[in-house]
């Protein structure tokens, strides 16, 4: 098992007794800050985490307003959604409209952010290496058929650092719904457009993977 | 031609102050409860908008905004970020099937903010970090 998958396999072990501890726990995950998911409870599906993520990620892009997203919390007449930055990671929960909240929020900042130390000193830096990112889609047309994506110049760079220094030429896209794309890649041209935390996608790219402006796909790194 | 009957809340809504403060919440009409509610709402907002560490609020009905903000200049951001906020609870309570809204807290660095929701009016208030949301939220007494 690679280090990365220890990690996650750890965490996502301690969400699942986090959640038989207190059954007014009904999701729990973690993801990075750049939406990268970490982890989730064995009864979490995939669909929900990438929603709870979109919606999450809409929020961050205007949170610069206020300094930043830290917590964001969700009360609702069913129930209830936290999510909290724990170490540089934002841990999701939803829980029952009865649960001791407070006391919900004191157990899980309190395990969690240990489990997450004592991992980090087990298993350095397991998540810095060519991680999928999820980014907001933003289209463009070109006058010559191309596959070519755009990112930020910060992402390729951080990429190319984790395999060598090596240039990231190819990438590949995944939409929601699990279509998926290899594509060439480079840096943003349109100053306007740059640390957004978009991607730019030809049309004719967008239109093969049925996705459109404005909807998150997550991309990875193709080991150059 | 026989003239038409005046809804019974808008009768009631003109009952003089005293009056109206005597009925009893439990036999009002929902549509009715909810104006009673936003006219405490709006006292309670008045005295609260006061407070030190309150930064202003957006009020939004189905009709009109109320903005009062500290510093003018940050009337978009905010109001972008309090929309945003609304969709994304929104969004997350489909997800999570939280049911209907009431309460949305996000919390920055600097400021926090929370929005609070009344059938079709949004209200978001902004503050700072060293201020208790949920205290507020008790404050402004929404029923």
């Amino acid at each position: 098992m690679v280090k990365s998958e220890l990690y996650t396999e750890a965490l996502r072990n301690t969400l699942t007794e986090i959640r038989n501890a207190c059954p007014d726990i009904n999701n729990s995950f973690i993801f990075t800050k750049d939406g990268t998911i970490v982890a989730g409870d064995t009864e979490t599906a995939d669909i929900t985490i990438k929603k709870a993520l979109n919606s999450f990620q809409k929020v961050a892009e205007k949170a610069g307003t206020i300094g930043g997203l830290h917590n964001f919390y969700v009360n609702g007449d069913k129930g209830k959604v936290h999510i909290s930055h724990i170490n540089d990671m934002y841990l999701v929960t939803a829980i029952s409209k009865d649960a001791d909240a407070n006391y919900l929020r004191s157990v899980t900042q309190v395990i969690v952010p240990t489990i997450l130390k004592l991992l980090e000193s087990i298993i350095p830096a397991p998540l810095k290496s060519g991680q999928p990112q999820q980014l907001t889609v933003n289209t463009f047309s070109e006058f010559f058929a191309s596959n070519t994506v755009q990112v930020d110049h910060e992402l390729l760079a951080q990429w190319s650092e984790s395999f060598g220094r090596k240039d990231i030429n190819e990438v590949e896209v995944e939409t929601l719904g699990g279509e998926t794309t290899r594509c060439r890649v480079k840096e943003i041209d349109d100053p306007n457009l740059q640390r957004k935390g978009i991607i730019r996608i030809p049309e004719r790219v967008c239109k093969a993977l049925e996705v459109n402006k404005g909807e998150p796909v997550k991309i990875k790194p193709i080991e150059p | 031609m026989p003239r038409k009957t005046k809804p019974q809340e808008e009768k009631i809504e003109n009952l003089p102050s005293e009056l109206e403060s005597t009925m009893n919440e439990s036999t009002m009409s929902p549509k009715l409860k909810l104006q009673h509610s936003l006219g405490n709402l709006h006292t309670n907002l008045e005295n609260i908008k006061n407070r030190e560490g309150i930064i202003g609020y957006i009020f939004r009905t189905p009709k009109s905004v109320s903005i009062d903000l500290k510093d003018p200049t940050k009337i978009i951001d905010y109001a972008v970020l309090s929309s945003t906020v609304l969709e994304a609870g929104e969004n997350l309570s489909n997800t999570f099937e939280l049911g209907r809204i009431h309460k949305v807290t996000l919390e920055g660095k600097d400021i926090k903010m929370l929005t609070v929701k009344m059938d079709d009016n949004h209200l978001t208030i902004f503050m700072d970090k060293t201020l208790d949301p949920d205290r507020i939220h008790k404050d402004l007494n929404i029923t």
